[in-house]
Protein backbone atom coordinates (compact mmCIF):
# COMPACT_ATOMS: atom_id res chain seq x y z
CA UNK A 1 0.00 0.00 0.00
CA UNK A 2 1.89 3.14 -1.34
CA UNK A 3 -0.63 5.30 0.79
CA UNK A 4 1.01 8.30 3.01
CA UNK A 5 -0.30 9.53 6.20
CA UNK A 6 -2.45 12.45 5.86
CA UNK A 7 -2.13 15.38 7.67
CA UNK A 8 -4.19 15.54 10.86
CA UNK A 9 -6.99 17.75 10.91
CA UNK A 10 -5.93 21.05 11.77
CA UNK A 11 -8.87 20.79 14.78
CA UNK A 12 -6.68 17.96 15.90
CA UNK A 13 -4.88 19.72 19.06
CA UNK A 14 -2.35 17.97 21.65
CA UNK A 15 -4.93 17.58 23.92
CA UNK A 16 -6.50 14.84 20.94
CA UNK A 17 -3.70 13.26 20.73
CA UNK A 18 -3.24 12.68 24.83
CA UNK A 19 -6.77 11.30 25.16
CA UNK A 20 -5.87 9.22 21.98
CA UNK A 21 -3.19 7.52 23.74
CA UNK A 22 -5.06 7.13 26.49
CA UNK A 23 -8.14 5.71 25.26
CA UNK A 24 -5.52 2.89 23.23
CA UNK A 25 -3.43 2.34 25.96
CA UNK A 26 -6.52 1.31 28.25
CA UNK A 27 -8.45 -0.71 25.15
CA UNK A 28 -4.97 -2.93 24.85
CA UNK A 29 -5.37 -3.33 29.23
CA UNK A 30 -9.35 -4.34 28.71
CA UNK A 31 -11.04 -7.80 28.45
CA UNK A 32 -12.65 -8.58 24.50
CA UNK A 33 -16.15 -8.60 26.53
CA UNK A 34 -15.10 -6.10 29.01
CA UNK A 35 -18.25 -3.11 28.62
CA UNK A 36 -15.79 -0.53 29.18
CA UNK A 37 -14.06 -1.72 25.74
CA UNK A 38 -16.94 -0.82 23.81
CA UNK A 39 -17.10 2.72 25.29
CA UNK A 40 -13.55 3.03 24.42
CA UNK A 41 -13.83 1.74 21.22
CA UNK A 42 -16.77 3.93 20.62
CA UNK A 43 -15.14 6.71 21.29
CA UNK A 44 -12.03 5.83 19.17
CA UNK A 45 -13.67 5.12 16.12
CA UNK A 46 -15.57 8.69 16.68
CA UNK A 47 -12.79 10.36 17.00
CA UNK A 48 -11.10 9.32 13.93
CA UNK A 49 -14.02 9.71 11.64
CA UNK A 50 -12.62 12.87 10.26
CA UNK A 51 -9.64 10.68 9.42
CA UNK A 52 -12.07 8.57 7.15
CA UNK A 53 -13.97 11.50 6.13
CA UNK A 54 -10.90 12.69 4.51
CA UNK A 55 -9.84 9.89 2.93
CA UNK A 56 -13.02 8.91 1.18
CA UNK A 57 -12.76 12.67 0.05
CA UNK A 58 -9.80 11.42 -2.06
CA UNK A 59 -12.02 8.94 -4.04
CA UNK A 60 -15.24 10.97 -4.81
CA UNK A 61 -16.22 11.72 -8.19
CA UNK A 62 -15.28 8.24 -8.84
CA UNK A 63 -19.03 6.77 -9.61
CA UNK A 64 -20.12 6.08 -5.77
CA UNK A 65 -21.64 7.85 -3.17
CA UNK A 66 -19.53 10.09 -0.94
CA UNK A 67 -21.63 8.79 2.50
CA UNK A 68 -21.29 5.37 0.97
CA UNK A 69 -17.48 5.55 0.87
CA UNK A 70 -17.27 6.82 4.44
CA UNK A 71 -19.59 3.91 5.55
CA UNK A 72 -16.71 0.81 4.25
CA UNK A 73 -14.36 3.34 5.30
CA UNK A 74 -15.86 3.18 8.69
CA UNK A 75 -15.53 -0.35 8.59
CA UNK A 76 -11.98 -0.07 8.32
CA UNK A 77 -11.21 1.82 11.34
CA UNK A 78 -13.13 -0.25 13.09
CA UNK A 79 -11.39 -3.11 12.60
CA UNK A 80 -7.65 -0.95 12.86
CA UNK A 81 -9.56 0.07 16.31
CA UNK A 82 -9.75 -3.88 16.94
CA UNK A 83 -6.77 -4.79 15.53
CA UNK A 84 -4.15 -1.91 16.73
CA UNK A 85 -1.13 -2.96 19.16
CA UNK A 86 0.44 0.04 20.93
CA UNK A 87 3.64 -2.17 21.03
CA UNK A 88 4.19 -1.64 17.58
CA UNK A 89 5.49 2.22 17.92
CA UNK A 90 3.13 3.62 15.55
CA UNK A 91 0.75 6.19 15.21
CA UNK A 92 -2.69 5.12 14.92
CA UNK A 93 -3.49 7.25 11.99
CA UNK A 94 -0.27 5.25 10.22
CA UNK A 95 -1.69 2.04 11.16
CA UNK A 96 -5.56 3.00 10.57
CA UNK A 97 -4.54 4.83 6.86
CA UNK A 98 -3.97 1.11 4.59
CA UNK A 99 -6.87 -0.60 6.45
CA UNK A 100 -9.46 2.26 5.67
CA UNK A 101 -7.91 2.59 2.19
CA UNK A 102 -8.06 -1.18 1.82
CA UNK A 103 -11.70 -0.93 2.35
CA UNK A 104 -12.62 1.81 0.28
CA UNK A 105 -10.36 -0.10 -2.58
CA UNK A 106 -12.28 -3.02 -1.95
CA UNK A 107 -15.44 -1.22 -2.41
CA UNK A 108 -14.85 -0.19 -5.73
CA UNK A 109 -13.45 -3.33 -6.92
CA UNK A 110 -16.28 -4.94 -5.81
CA UNK A 111 -18.95 -2.38 -7.60
CA UNK A 112 -17.19 -3.51 -10.79
CA UNK A 113 -18.63 -5.31 -13.73
CA UNK A 114 -16.08 -7.55 -15.43
CA UNK A 115 -17.81 -6.92 -18.59
CA UNK A 116 -19.52 -3.42 -20.10
CA UNK A 117 -23.08 -3.76 -19.03
CA UNK A 118 -25.32 -1.63 -20.28
CA UNK A 119 -27.05 0.79 -17.35
CA UNK A 120 -30.44 -0.79 -18.46
CA UNK A 121 -29.28 -4.06 -17.63
CA UNK A 122 -27.56 -3.17 -14.61
CA UNK A 123 -30.75 -1.91 -13.02
CA UNK A 124 -32.26 -5.03 -14.15
CA UNK A 125 -29.80 -6.83 -12.19
CA UNK A 126 -30.00 -5.16 -9.31
CA UNK A 127 -34.06 -5.35 -8.86
CA UNK A 128 -34.63 -8.87 -10.44
CA UNK A 129 -31.83 -9.46 -7.00
CA UNK A 130 -33.95 -7.65 -4.97
CA UNK A 131 -37.43 -9.58 -6.17
CA UNK A 132 -35.63 -12.78 -5.72
CA UNK A 133 -35.15 -12.29 -2.00
CA UNK A 134 -38.68 -10.82 -1.58
CA UNK A 135 -40.16 -13.55 -3.30
CA UNK A 136 -37.74 -16.26 -1.40
CA UNK A 137 -39.43 -14.59 1.87
CA UNK A 138 -42.81 -14.84 0.83
CA UNK A 139 -42.84 -17.77 -0.76
CA UNK A 140 -40.67 -19.94 1.62
CA UNK A 141 -39.25 -21.12 -1.56
CA UNK A 142 -37.05 -19.65 -4.43
CA UNK A 143 -39.34 -18.03 -6.85
CA UNK A 144 -39.67 -19.07 -10.66
CA UNK A 145 -39.14 -16.36 -13.71
CA UNK A 146 -42.46 -16.27 -14.35
CA UNK A 147 -43.31 -15.05 -10.68
CA UNK A 148 -40.25 -12.55 -10.43
CA UNK A 149 -41.29 -11.33 -14.14
CA UNK A 150 -45.23 -10.54 -12.54
CA UNK A 151 -43.57 -8.98 -9.95
CA UNK A 152 -41.63 -6.63 -11.89
CA UNK A 153 -43.89 -6.17 -14.81
CA UNK A 154 -40.85 -6.97 -17.45
CA UNK A 155 -40.47 -10.06 -19.90
CA UNK A 156 -39.41 -13.46 -18.52
CA UNK A 157 -36.69 -12.41 -20.85
CA UNK A 158 -35.99 -9.27 -19.28
CA UNK A 159 -35.27 -11.03 -16.15
CA UNK A 160 -33.97 -14.51 -17.97
CA UNK A 161 -30.97 -11.82 -19.20
CA UNK A 162 -30.95 -10.31 -15.17
CA UNK A 163 -29.87 -13.93 -14.21
CA UNK A 164 -27.40 -14.38 -16.87
CA UNK A 165 -25.47 -11.17 -16.76
CA UNK A 166 -25.11 -11.42 -13.05
CA UNK A 167 -22.31 -14.00 -13.59
CA UNK A 168 -20.60 -10.96 -15.17
CA UNK A 169 -20.58 -9.30 -11.80
CA UNK A 170 -16.86 -9.67 -10.10
CA UNK A 171 -16.40 -12.98 -8.33
CA UNK A 172 -15.33 -10.64 -5.09
CA UNK A 173 -18.03 -10.05 -2.68
CA UNK A 174 -20.26 -6.94 -4.34
CA UNK A 175 -22.96 -8.14 -1.81
CA UNK A 176 -20.79 -9.68 1.49
CA UNK A 177 -22.32 -8.99 4.62
CA UNK A 178 -20.64 -5.98 6.27
CA UNK A 179 -19.87 -8.19 9.54
CA UNK A 180 -16.36 -9.53 9.21
CA UNK A 181 -16.10 -12.93 7.23
CA UNK A 182 -14.00 -14.38 9.77
CA UNK A 183 -17.31 -14.37 12.20
CA UNK A 184 -19.23 -16.06 9.94
CA UNK A 185 -20.74 -19.05 12.15
CA UNK A 186 -22.02 -21.70 9.72
CA UNK A 187 -19.60 -24.75 8.53
CA UNK A 188 -16.15 -22.53 9.41
CA UNK A 189 -14.58 -26.15 10.38
CA UNK A 190 -15.49 -27.01 6.67
CA UNK A 191 -12.37 -27.60 3.99
CA UNK A 192 -10.58 -30.01 2.12
CA UNK A 193 -10.38 -32.92 4.93
CA UNK A 194 -14.06 -33.13 5.14
CA UNK A 195 -15.45 -36.55 5.44
CA UNK A 196 -17.56 -36.54 2.79
CA UNK A 197 -15.00 -36.31 0.58
CA UNK A 198 -14.09 -39.99 1.17
CA UNK A 199 -16.13 -40.99 -1.81
CA UNK A 200 -14.79 -39.43 -4.42
CA UNK A 201 -11.95 -40.78 -6.59
CA UNK A 202 -8.86 -38.72 -7.14
CA UNK A 203 -10.02 -36.65 -3.50
CA UNK A 204 -5.91 -36.49 -3.51
CA UNK A 205 -6.30 -33.99 -6.58
CA UNK A 206 -9.18 -32.83 -5.60
CA UNK A 207 -7.89 -31.40 -1.99
CA UNK A 208 -5.10 -29.06 -2.62
CA UNK A 209 -7.92 -27.32 -5.53
CA UNK A 210 -10.43 -26.95 -2.68
CA UNK A 211 -7.66 -25.77 -0.39
CA UNK A 212 -6.66 -23.17 -2.39
CA UNK A 213 -9.91 -21.64 -3.03
CA UNK A 214 -11.14 -18.77 -1.17
CA UNK A 215 -12.66 -20.04 2.61
CA UNK A 216 -16.14 -18.22 1.46
CA UNK A 217 -15.65 -19.74 -2.15
CA UNK A 218 -15.17 -23.04 -0.49
CA UNK A 219 -17.49 -23.53 2.02
CA UNK A 220 -20.16 -22.93 -0.52
CA UNK A 221 -19.00 -25.68 -2.98
CA UNK A 222 -19.08 -27.86 0.41
CA UNK A 223 -22.00 -27.02 1.42
CA UNK A 224 -23.78 -27.20 -2.21
CA UNK A 225 -22.05 -30.05 -3.20
CA UNK A 226 -21.04 -32.32 -0.24
CA UNK A 227 -23.74 -31.10 2.16
CA UNK A 228 -26.70 -31.13 -0.10
CA UNK A 229 -27.71 -27.57 0.84
CA UNK A 230 -29.56 -25.40 -1.64
CA UNK A 231 -27.84 -22.24 -3.41
CA UNK A 232 -30.88 -20.50 -1.12
CA UNK A 233 -30.05 -21.81 1.92
CA UNK A 234 -26.99 -21.18 1.13
CA UNK A 235 -27.70 -17.68 0.72
CA UNK A 236 -29.52 -16.92 3.67
CA UNK A 237 -26.48 -18.64 5.80
CA UNK A 238 -23.89 -16.71 4.10
CA UNK A 239 -25.59 -13.38 4.07
CA UNK A 240 -25.32 -12.98 0.17
CA UNK A 241 -27.43 -12.97 -2.56
CA UNK A 242 -28.91 -16.08 -4.38
CA UNK A 243 -27.11 -15.02 -7.62
CA UNK A 244 -23.92 -14.45 -5.80
CA UNK A 245 -23.83 -18.00 -4.35
CA UNK A 246 -24.19 -18.96 -8.72
CA UNK A 247 -21.65 -17.12 -9.27
CA UNK A 248 -19.23 -18.09 -6.93
CA UNK A 249 -20.30 -21.80 -7.46
CA UNK A 250 -19.66 -21.44 -11.10
CA UNK A 251 -16.20 -19.49 -10.80
CA UNK A 252 -15.01 -22.27 -8.31
CA UNK A 253 -16.50 -24.98 -10.41
CA UNK A 254 -13.88 -23.88 -13.74
CA UNK A 255 -11.22 -23.72 -11.12
CA UNK A 256 -11.48 -27.15 -9.77
CA UNK A 257 -12.30 -28.13 -13.23
CA UNK A 258 -8.98 -26.97 -14.66
CA UNK A 259 -7.03 -28.05 -11.87
CA UNK A 260 -8.36 -31.79 -12.02
CA UNK A 261 -7.30 -31.83 -15.74
CA UNK A 262 -3.72 -30.51 -14.59
CA UNK A 263 -3.20 -32.96 -12.21
CA UNK A 264 -4.98 -35.57 -14.74
CA UNK A 265 -2.39 -34.74 -17.32
CA UNK A 266 0.92 -35.15 -14.76
CA UNK A 267 -0.37 -38.39 -14.07
CA UNK B 1 -45.71 -30.06 -30.77
CA UNK B 2 -42.98 -31.32 -28.90
CA UNK B 3 -41.15 -28.64 -26.45
CA UNK B 4 -37.82 -30.01 -27.63
CA UNK B 5 -34.59 -28.11 -28.18
CA UNK B 6 -31.54 -29.34 -29.76
CA UNK B 7 -28.01 -27.54 -29.48
CA UNK B 8 -25.05 -28.61 -31.38
CA UNK B 9 -22.03 -26.93 -30.60
CA UNK B 10 -18.37 -27.78 -31.48
CA UNK B 11 -16.30 -29.45 -28.99
CA UNK B 12 -14.80 -26.64 -27.76
CA UNK B 13 -14.49 -24.78 -24.44
CA UNK B 14 -15.77 -21.25 -26.16
CA UNK B 15 -19.15 -22.73 -26.99
CA UNK B 16 -20.02 -23.72 -23.19
CA UNK B 17 -21.51 -20.33 -22.34
CA UNK B 18 -24.00 -20.86 -25.42
CA UNK B 19 -25.35 -24.20 -23.84
CA UNK B 20 -25.60 -22.30 -20.51
CA UNK B 21 -27.72 -19.78 -21.74
CA UNK B 22 -29.76 -22.12 -23.52
CA UNK B 23 -30.16 -24.20 -20.24
CA UNK B 24 -31.17 -21.24 -18.26
CA UNK B 25 -34.15 -20.71 -21.13
CA UNK B 26 -35.10 -23.84 -21.17
CA UNK B 27 -35.17 -24.40 -17.47
CA UNK B 28 -37.42 -21.29 -17.31
CA UNK B 29 -39.75 -22.57 -20.04
CA UNK B 30 -40.03 -25.80 -17.75
CA UNK B 31 -41.05 -23.32 -15.10
CA UNK B 32 -38.09 -24.02 -12.71
CA UNK B 33 -37.11 -22.03 -9.50
CA UNK B 34 -34.34 -19.69 -10.28
CA UNK B 35 -32.72 -21.85 -7.72
CA UNK B 36 -32.73 -24.74 -9.84
CA UNK B 37 -32.52 -23.09 -13.09
CA UNK B 38 -29.12 -21.99 -12.24
CA UNK B 39 -28.33 -25.73 -10.91
CA UNK B 40 -29.36 -26.76 -14.48
CA UNK B 41 -27.13 -23.83 -15.67
CA UNK B 42 -24.08 -25.46 -13.62
CA UNK B 43 -24.97 -29.18 -14.51
CA UNK B 44 -24.69 -28.06 -18.46
CA UNK B 45 -21.95 -26.52 -17.76
CA UNK B 46 -20.46 -29.31 -16.08
CA UNK B 47 -21.66 -32.15 -18.31
CA UNK B 48 -20.45 -30.53 -21.23
CA UNK B 49 -17.25 -29.30 -20.19
CA UNK B 50 -16.42 -33.05 -19.03
CA UNK B 51 -17.86 -34.52 -22.78
CA UNK B 52 -15.72 -31.96 -24.47
CA UNK B 53 -12.84 -33.15 -22.41
CA UNK B 54 -13.22 -36.42 -23.46
CA UNK B 55 -14.06 -36.03 -26.84
CA UNK B 56 -11.03 -35.67 -28.76
CA UNK B 57 -12.76 -33.55 -31.65
CA UNK B 58 -16.39 -33.52 -33.21
CA UNK B 59 -19.15 -31.80 -31.69
CA UNK B 60 -21.37 -32.20 -28.72
CA UNK B 61 -24.96 -32.50 -29.16
CA UNK B 62 -27.78 -31.86 -26.40
CA UNK B 63 -30.99 -32.24 -26.56
CA UNK B 64 -33.39 -30.53 -24.01
CA UNK B 65 -37.00 -31.52 -23.22
CA UNK B 66 -39.43 -29.86 -21.26
CA UNK B 67 -41.34 -32.12 -19.68
CA UNK B 68 -44.69 -32.71 -18.03
CA UNK B 69 -43.07 -32.62 -14.51
CA UNK B 70 -39.76 -30.86 -15.50
CA UNK B 71 -36.68 -30.70 -17.69
CA UNK B 72 -34.78 -33.46 -19.04
CA UNK B 73 -31.46 -32.70 -21.25
CA UNK B 74 -28.80 -35.66 -22.60
CA UNK B 75 -25.99 -34.12 -23.76
CA UNK B 76 -23.78 -36.64 -26.55
CA UNK B 77 -20.16 -36.62 -27.78
CA UNK B 78 -18.13 -38.95 -29.82
CA UNK B 79 -16.15 -40.50 -26.89
CA UNK B 80 -15.78 -43.90 -25.35
CA UNK B 81 -15.19 -43.29 -22.07
CA UNK B 82 -18.15 -43.67 -19.41
CA UNK B 83 -18.02 -40.93 -16.80
CA UNK B 84 -17.69 -42.68 -13.48
CA UNK B 85 -19.51 -42.72 -10.58
CA UNK B 86 -16.39 -41.74 -7.92
CA UNK B 87 -15.36 -38.63 -9.43
CA UNK B 88 -16.06 -35.14 -8.86
CA UNK B 89 -18.16 -34.04 -12.00
CA UNK B 90 -20.69 -36.84 -11.06
CA UNK B 91 -20.82 -35.92 -7.35
CA UNK B 92 -21.05 -32.14 -8.46
CA UNK B 93 -23.86 -33.67 -11.05
CA UNK B 94 -25.97 -35.55 -8.72
CA UNK B 95 -26.10 -32.84 -6.15
CA UNK B 96 -27.45 -30.04 -8.92
CA UNK B 97 -30.22 -32.60 -10.69
CA UNK B 98 -32.24 -35.13 -9.52
CA UNK B 99 -30.94 -38.06 -11.77
CA UNK B 100 -27.72 -38.13 -13.19
CA UNK B 101 -27.42 -41.39 -15.78
CA UNK B 102 -24.07 -41.50 -18.21
CA UNK B 103 -23.27 -44.08 -20.71
CA UNK B 104 -20.67 -45.21 -23.57
CA UNK B 105 -21.93 -47.12 -26.02
CA UNK B 106 -20.40 -47.79 -29.64
CA UNK B 107 -18.21 -44.65 -29.50
CA UNK B 108 -20.99 -42.04 -28.15
CA UNK B 109 -21.07 -41.05 -24.34
CA UNK B 110 -23.89 -39.68 -23.07
CA UNK B 111 -24.54 -37.75 -19.90
CA UNK B 112 -28.42 -37.53 -19.08
CA UNK B 113 -29.60 -34.95 -16.55
CA UNK B 114 -33.22 -34.69 -15.33
CA UNK B 115 -34.91 -32.20 -13.15
CA UNK B 116 -38.42 -32.36 -11.58
CA UNK B 117 -40.53 -29.41 -11.17
CA UNK B 118 -40.86 -28.80 -7.14
CA UNK B 119 -42.33 -25.70 -5.60
CA UNK B 120 -40.41 -26.70 -2.17
CA UNK B 121 -37.09 -25.37 -2.78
Amino acid sequence: MSETTPKRPSRWTDEHRVREHALLAEMAGLDEDSPRRAIVRDELVRMHMPLVEHLARRYRDRGEAYEDLVQVGMVGLVKAVDRFDTERGVEFSTFATPTIVGEIKRHFRDRTWSVKVPRRLQELHASVTKAVERLSAELGRSPTVKEIAARLDVTEEDVLDALEIAQAYTTSSIDAPARDEDSTSIADSIGGDDPALEAVEYRESLRPLLDALPDRERRIVMLRFFHNQSQSQIAVAMGISQMHVSRLLAASLSKIRIGLEAAENDR
Amino acid sequence: MPDTVTLVIPADTAYVSLARSVAASMAARADLTVDHLEDVRLAVDEAVSQLIHDASDGSITIHFMVQGDGLAIEVTAPATKELARDTFAWTVLSALVDDVTATAVDGTATIALRMSRRQDA
